[in-house]
């Protein structure tokens, strides 16, 4: 049995420990470690990648114990993408901090590590509890990186986001209470045939537990009318936490493919499919709120939250479609926009370092040092995180808004994600023109631009777009399978049920 | 009993919510330890509760479902440390805002 | 043949872009060479590949990218996408050398021709792009290359507004025409054109075609300046004169009226095309014709007449006719040559003498007569005069208008109004030319004007010999060109068409000569037309007026972002709670609740208890506002939980809860300490009322869903763990063996948690500085003295004593309640008891441990012990364990499992340990100074 599947977070979780163990005042050696485990991650989560691709799905069966009874971890197409992400977006946020962001504070990259080996926890784990613990890692982590730099504002966002996310987690619990007391089990594969099998006496049970999960998973993915936490944690966070955090919202959106595909998908009789009522007009809704928001924003850092606000109200719109075009187009386009906005809450941060006292607020200010590069990044920027052509935004909304067939479903898709990206383009005009064109007499006194985290920038920005574009025909060939991977979950069932009896361990004379 | 246990799960979860919904961080806090409380026994409680011995093997009697008892006292600690989290931050928004609000000074910051 | 030479063409200008910024280093001179070899060299290759374009067969590059999407890299190059290649590239190559001149010193060259480059390329795309979806993405890459063109002098508030302004509009264009090209691709089953133009019937037959058009149609508007979208062009004058001489004459606004060339086949000859396309046409055309006489300012002038004669091609096109077709694609030839050279004459005056303002520039022909031979030659291709190749597409136009039959009885409009625009188009070339060159002495200029650098006039002098050429002799020059293009465009053979100076005296002669008078006529009597139209346009802005609606939007928005994130938690704790209620009573409704199984009766014993709790919950929630009094209900609720575990058989989870509660306690004390001791009374009744609603409506949720599920029979994974508890586990402790073994793996993240925690509360009491407070809330004094004595006494030997509790807890954990978590806490709470007793100092200097460090270590270990399994090629975290013999102490039993609990007791005492310990310490600043006395 191979143990690849478990060291996405047995990596993290050991860096993260021996940064704690690690001389306080040793900032090299810390930096060192930690980008260590990061640059480690990338190559091991394109391995495990590759271990999908032809359809295997990997089950790691801890401490020996096969599902139902143990926990397992799950690697198939879906995790595998989003172990990708987050090791391609950790990366240059973490590069970003080791230039000077990390000084602002105490271990912030022991907390990074735990944040990534959350993530990475929530994404392979195949155990509805299990998940709740890895969500409860990655949060508390988050917790302590969004007050990373300390301050008034990030005092009072961290409030706003830990006190709800607390009571989130109490939900939580309840939900997956309910469907334990009625299933007996916590495996998502054992859920989805014991929900599958159940009677329509317990239909209301499992119902009211699946939209209670539902609602908690919205909480994380900002979905209306619960997303109001997210603009001032996001634009209080430090530059590279802010960065991260992109990925947090699609934690939400992950967790949402898995289990209603999986658990309450279309195998599961009564309760099929009954997240798609929910989402489509919550998405739609986020969408056009974060469309306002974009218009609204005073800061960059501000535009880019609302803008992320937009892409998932894109993602979960694509996702309530449920087809295997629209689903593919959901991966996709996470992919991008994950980059894209993580690219730009960096380029904000730089961008607010170097205009004085107006920092990134859209108001007139002396020019910057070095204008055009920052021009030229923020301007793909715009391009990417609008879905504009030629980048792959465009691809992915294409495909997107291509999946829906004439009626009106597609005029309301059609005319929200459009109208959004006009609006985009109307805000993020705007921005620009006021960043770079209109300036101020008089200079400011700054340090020059970072080379390195000017390479960050540039790697979320412009080269990760421009791969999946050139590169978008086996891309799109891989999301197309874990789509259809996703819509057909008898494999993933089969396989994490089919393993071998328990072999007992111990014995050891 | 199984109505009685129910009855008071809702009451303290109840209480709770009306705490969470206060405008003052120490009382929200409490708010959430009730509520944690309340889930903890929730959660027990989905393993019925029809027990005479503890969950111990080679013990005779009925005894309970252990998966519940294992996954409570996972919560109870992740309840606990987000319970210290949770009121470590209060205190010291109560210091960088200067006031125990859960909204700093109640106003919006544009 | 070489079709590859076709990507090729495209690709050029966008990698030469990179050229211009690195040579401008050498040299303006330089950098223009650089942008000009570019240029020529995809002309050249251009034209290697023309010739069997004129034998009437297309070149074709295909390449699959996405064809589960219909997403190919397709470019063909046919008659209309030659034209318009060589309108793009010629052109270009002209502009290029002419702002090699314009540009001054202080202006960043190598951006405008890097930017220029950019905008080639992809107007490039637009015209050879065989794939729709293609074509698609070049177009909204002129919008953006366009959109930096315009904004080049980013210093002007105009340039900035004008930019935004034409990025707007015909961005938003380019998303409805990329929907309506969606709708093509539906109907028509593809998005190669080579499928689309072939079916014209069949998708002019699918219902969707109306909205299918309409939707492209707005493409095609917006971009062409068609009203009611031309009010950007006017203000994309805030370009660089060479940027607007080449967007405004050949490119940018041309890809409107090349798209529908384009699509003329798939698309044209229905009704409601003619009235889609032929009315905006005629309206624009007019609407053009007449304000562009009306201009003061000479780029003014042109940009009207520009989007009056984008007007003109539009209407033929919308005749839907081929002779129209054909007009349709001359006009496009020789309005780039004569739009080109004007623009670039104009730019010659403003940049010779300092303003464009006509009622200043007068007599100029004195200053410049060469410049002005030029601009009259041009500007009488523009009016239409013989001889110019402007007359040609004319005469062909009002032909055209002649001979359709839409309107029945009002057949007579379209000559008309036709007519009419000829009369001011005539007029406002009169203008151009009277008014700057002639009409008197020019009044106050800012410099005295004289002819500019001589190669600023030859692209000028290229593009008037055209006019020239073509106007006389079209057939030696045009006419192939003209031919294979129109072919392409119709997608058809040819109605016979002659393209001769004089047909004979006929109707479109006598509506020219009409023009001709009229627009002297008019000329002359223009003053009184100005104070006419003074008096009914009173002037106004379209910038300004999207400006202002702008910010109109702005406020609206913010006002509505506001209004719901007004920063209040307690609403959106409301919405979250409300949400969950709603989420359950939607799950739970209409289905049945209760279940089958007998709920059982309830001991009295059982019943106490409850009361108590629930008695103690309700009291904590009506004293909240009295801190310590809640408090201390709270933690009475706390020992009830915890009994009520005992109450069930559950002796682990009692230990936890009641270990776990005295902790929390402590902390809460601690910070309460810090903490105001009473709330103040602010929620109003009303307030009150609404959440005790929302409290009851979520505990009825709750208990509804507890009561459903206990009140139904399931079938457990527990019952295996019973079972496998001894022989997999090696451990009779049911509980204790999930947590450590079937599911370490939560236990290993439930510590990690706790590290975590741990670690971000002592990173956030750092440098928190607080006012420690002498008395209590009531006044009373807090104690002065530093450690009470007898507790001091009575904890010393607590200590070992509770270590050793701890130890016999972890040790048995296994097999009987007890286990890591805790023995932790027990540990933790006897020594929290030295530091309350004896204070840190005191306990420093005995247990002198690095906190953070212990609970590193004890997930460390735990996670090893995880790890250890691998040696013995078993997953992580397989416990394995067996029975050793010592001599004395005898046989007994060791398993992996226990190394892990010590990890998880390692952790859960440093954690626990360091938070307290750092919140301790918060109040020794104060105590310290009490020390001394």
């Amino acid at each position: 049995m191979s143990h690849w599947i478990i060291l996405p977070i047995v990596l993290p979780l050991l860096a993260g420990l021996l940064l704690l163990l690690a001389p306080a005042d040793a900032l090299k050696l810390k930096r060192l470690l930690s980008l260590t485990s990061a640059l480690l991650l990338l190559p091991l989560a394109a391995g495990l990648l590759m271990q999908t691709t032809d359809g295997s799905i990997g089950v790691y069966a801890l401490g020996n114990w096969t599902a139902p009874f143990g926990i397992v971890l799950v690697l198939d197409r879906l995790a595998a993408m989003m172990l990708l992400l987050t090791a391609v977006l950790a990366l240059p946020a973490l590069w970003y901090t080791a230039r000077g962001e990390d000084q602002r504070g105490r271990h912030f990259h022991a907390l990074f590590q735990f944040q990534l080996m959350g993530l990475n926890g929530a994404f392979l784990t195949g155990d509805l509890f299990n998940l709740f613990v890895f969500f409860e890692v990655l949060l508390i982590a988050s917790y302590a990186l969004l007050l990373h730099g300390g301050g008034v504002e990030r005092c009072r966002a961290g409030l706003h986001y830990v006190l709800l996310n607390l009571a989130g987690s109490s939900l939580f619990l309840i939900a997956v209470g309910v469907l334990y007391g009625v299933t007996g089990t916590l495996n998502m594969a054992d859920l989805a045939q014991r929900v599958a099998a159940a009677g329509s006496s317990e239909a209301g049970l499992l119902h009211a537990a699946a939209l209670l999960l539902l609602l908690v998973f919205a909480l994380k993915a900002a979905l209306l009318p619960l997303y109001f936490w997210l603009p001032s944690a996001y634009s209080a966070a430090v530059a590279p936490v802010a960065a991260l955090f992109a990925i947090m919202t699609k934690v939400g959106v992950y967790a949402i493919l898995r289990v209603y595909t999986l658990i309450f998908g279309s195998g599961a009789g009564e309760l099929a499919n009954l997240a798609g009522d929910w989402l489509w007009p919550a998405a739609l809704a986020t969408l056009a709120m974060g469309a306002v928001g974009a218009l609204a924003a005073r800061h960059l850092r501000q535009l880019v939250s609302y803008l992320m606000l937009v892409s998932v109200g894109t993602l979960l719109a694509g996702v309530a479609l449920n087809s295997a075009s629209a689903l593919s187009a959901v991966l996709y386009y996470q992919f991008h926009t994950t980059l894209v906005s993580g690219g730009l809450f960096l380029l904000a941060g730089i961008i607010r370092r170097h205009r004085g006292e107006a920092g990134d607020r859209f108001t007139a200010a002396p020019a910057m040092l070095q204008r055009t590069p920052l021009g030229v990044l923020f301007f793909i920027g715009a391009v990417g995180a609008a879905g504009l052509p030629p980048l792959s935004g465009f691809l992915g909304k294409f495909v997107l808004l291509s999946s829906v067939y004439p009626g009106l479903q597609q005029a309301w898709l059609w005319s929200v994600v459009l109208g959004g990206s006009v609006v985009a383009v109307l805000a993020l005009s705007r921005a620009g023109s006021r960043l770079f064109w209109r300036t101020a007499e008089g200079t400011v006194a700054a340090a020059p631009v970072d080379r390195g985290q000017l390479a960050a920038v540039a790697l979320l920005v412009v080269v990760g777009p421009v791969l999946m574009v050139v590169f978008a025909a086996p891309v799109f060939d891989f999301v197309d399978a874990t789509a259809g991977q996703l819509l057909l979950p008898s494999g993933y069932i089969d396989t994490v049920l089919g393993g071998a009896g328990v072999v007992p361990a111990g014995g050891a004379q | 009993m199984a109505l009685l246990v129910a009855i008071i799960i809702g009451i303290m979860v109840a209480c709770g919510v009306y705490l969470l919904l206060r405008a003052r961080t120490f009382p929200v806090v409490m708010g959430l330890i009730m509520l944690s409380y309340a889930v903890n026994l929730f959660i027990f409680a989905m393993g019925r509760l029809h027990a005479e011995v503890p969950a111990v093997a080679g013990l005779a009697g009925d005894t309970s479902d252990p998966v519940p008892q294992a996954l409570v006292l996972t919560a109870i600690v992740i309840g606990f440390a987000m319970t210290a989290f949770a009121v470590t931050l209060a205190l010291r928004a109560s210091s960088e805002l200067d006031s125990d609000h859960v909204d700093g000074d109640g106003g919006r910051q544009p | 043949m070489n079709s590859y030479f076709l990507p090729l063409i495209v690709a050029l200008p966008f990698l030469g872009a990179l050229l211009p910024p690195l040579f401008v280093r050498r040299g303006r001179t330089a950098c223009a060479w650089s942008a000009a070899l570019v240029t020529a060299a995809a002309l050249a290759l251009l034209l290697s590949v023309a010739a069997p374009v004129f034998d009437g067969d297309s070149l074709l590059f295909h390449y699959d990218w996405l064809p589960a999407y219909g997403f190919s890299l397709t470019f063909w190059l046919d008659g209309l996408g030659l034209l318009f290649a060589l309108l793009i590239l010629g052109i270009g190559l002209l502009v290029i050398l002419y702002a090699r001149y314009y540009l001054s010193e202080q202006d960043p060259m190598g951006r405008l021709y890097a930017f220029l480059l950019l905008f080639m390329g992809s107007m490039l795309g637009v015209v050879l792009s065989e794939n729709l979806l293609l074509m698609m993405v070049f177009w909204e890459l002129t919008s953006l290359s366009s959109f930096l063109l315009i904004g080049y002098w980013k210093h002007r508030a105009d340039a900035r507004q004008g930019a935004r302004l034409a990025l707007t509009v015909t961005g938003a264009g380019g998303l409805s025409l990329f929907a309506g090209i969606m709708l093509l691709g539906h109907i028509g089953g593809s998005y190669e054109l080579s499928v689309l133009l072939a079916s014209g019937d069949q998708i002019q037959a699918h219902p969707l075609y109306p909205a299918t058009l309409v939707l492209i149609l707005l493409g095609v508007f917006t971009k062409s300046a068609q009203f009611p979208f031309h009010f950007w062009l006017p203000h994309a004058m805030a370009a660089p004169t060479p940027v607007s001489a080449y967007l405004h004459s050949a490119t940018m606004v041309k890809a409107g009226v090349f798209l529908l060339a384009r699509l003329y086949p798939a698309m044209a000859g229905s009704e409601l095309w003619f009235y889609l396309v032929g009315t905006t046409g005629m309206v624009t055309l007019l609407l053009g014709a007449y304000f562009a006489l009306f201009k003061h300012d000479l780029k003014g002038l042109l940009a009207y007449s520009t989007i009056s004669h984008l007007g003109l091609i539009t209407l033929l096109f919308g005749l839907g006719t081929p002779l129209g077709a054909v007009a349709g694609v001359f006009h496009i030839i020789n309005h780039a040559t004569f739009k080109a050279s004007l623009f670039m004459a104009a730019g010659i005056i403003d940049h010779e003498s300092g303003t464009r303002d006509m009622r200043k520039l007068n007599g100029l022909w004195h200053y410049m007569p060469h410049t002005a031979t030029l601009a009259m030659v041009a500007a009488a291709s523009m009016a239409g005069v013989p001889l110019f190749n402007g007359f040609l597409s004319k005469e062909m136009f009002f032909a055209e208008t002649l001979h359709q039959g839409w309107l029945g009885e009002w057949n007579w409009i379209l000559p008309f109004g036709a007519t009419l625009a000829g009369v001011f188009a005539v007029a406002y070339s009169i203008r151009f030319i009277h008014d700057v060159f002639f009409n008197g002495e020019p009044i106050d200029l800012p410099r005295t004007p004289h002819e500019p650098p001589r190669y600023m006039k030859v692209p000028v002098e290229i593009l008037v010999a055209l006019c020239l050429l073509v106007g006389i002799v079209p057939a030696w020059t045009v006419a192939p060109l003209l031919a294979t293009a129109a072919a392409s465009s119709v997608g058809a053979e040819l109605p016979p068409y002659n393209l001769a100076i004089w047909h004979g005296l006929n109707t479109p002669v006598l509506m020219s000569v009409l023009a001709m008078v009229g627009g002297g006529v008019m000329y002359a009597m223009r003053h009184h037309l100005f104070a006419l139209h003074a008096r009914f346009f009173r002037p106004f802005d379209a910038k300004l007026l999207f400006e202002r609606q702008l910010e109109r939007v702005i406020a609206a928005a913010r006002w509505l972002t506001m209004m719901l994130e007004n920063g209040s938690l307690q609403r959106y704790m409301m919405l979250l709670l409300l949400s969950a209620v709603a989420m359950v009573a939607a799950g739970l409704w209409g289905r049945p609740l209760g279940g089958p199984l007998a709920p059982g009766e309830v001991d009295g014993v059982t019943l106490v208890g409850a009361l108590a709790l629930a008695l103690s919950a309700v009291t904590t929630t009506i004293w909240h506002r009295r801190r310590l009094v809640a408090l201390i209900q709270l933690s009475v609720v706390g020992l009830v939980v915890s009994v009520a575990f005992v109450r069930f058989a559950a002796p682990d989870l009692a230990l936890t809860q009641l270990s776990v509660e005295m902790v929390t306690i402590i902390l809460l004390m601690l910070v309460l300490y810090f903490l105001p001791q009473q709330t103040p009374a602010e929620s109003s009744g009303l307030r009150k009322g609404r959440d005790i609603l929302i409290a009851g409506a979520a505990g009825t949720s709750v208990a509804l869903l507890a009561w459903g599920v206990l009140t139904r029979p399931y079938e457990t994974i527990g019952d295996y763990f019973m079972e496998q508890s001894i022989p997999g586990g090696g451990g009779a402790n049911v509980v204790n063996v999930i947590l450590v073994d079937f599911r370490g793996f939560d236990t290993l993240g439930e510590i990690t948690v706790l590290a975590i925690a741990a670690i971000g509360i002592v990173t956030m009491l750092r440098g928190l500085r607080l006012p420690t407070p002498d008395t209590d809330a009531d006044g009373r004094p807090w104690a002065s003295d530093r450690y009470p004595m007898i507790l001091a006494v009575i904890s010393r030997p607590l200590l070992p004593l509770a270590l050793l509790v701890a130890v016999f807890l972890l040790l048995r954990g296994h097999n009987l309640p007890g286990g890591g978590f805790i023995a932790g806490l027990v540990t933790a709470i006897a020594l929290i008891l030295q530091y309350v007793a004896s204070g840190t100092a005191w306990t420093r200097e005995r247990i002198n441990i690095n906190y953070v460090r212990l609970t590193a270590a004890g997930v460390v270990l735990a996670a090893l012990t995880g790890l250890g399994s691998w040696g013995f090629g078993y997953p992580f975290l397989t416990s394995s364990f067996g029975h050793f013999h010592l001599p004395l102490v005898g046989d007994f039993e060791l398993a992996t499992a226990m190394l892990f609990d010590l990890g998880v007791y390692m952790a859960v005492v440093g954690s626990t340990l360091l938070v307290l310990a750092n919140l301790g310490k918060l109040t020794l600043t104060k105590r310290e100074a009490t020390e001394g006395e």
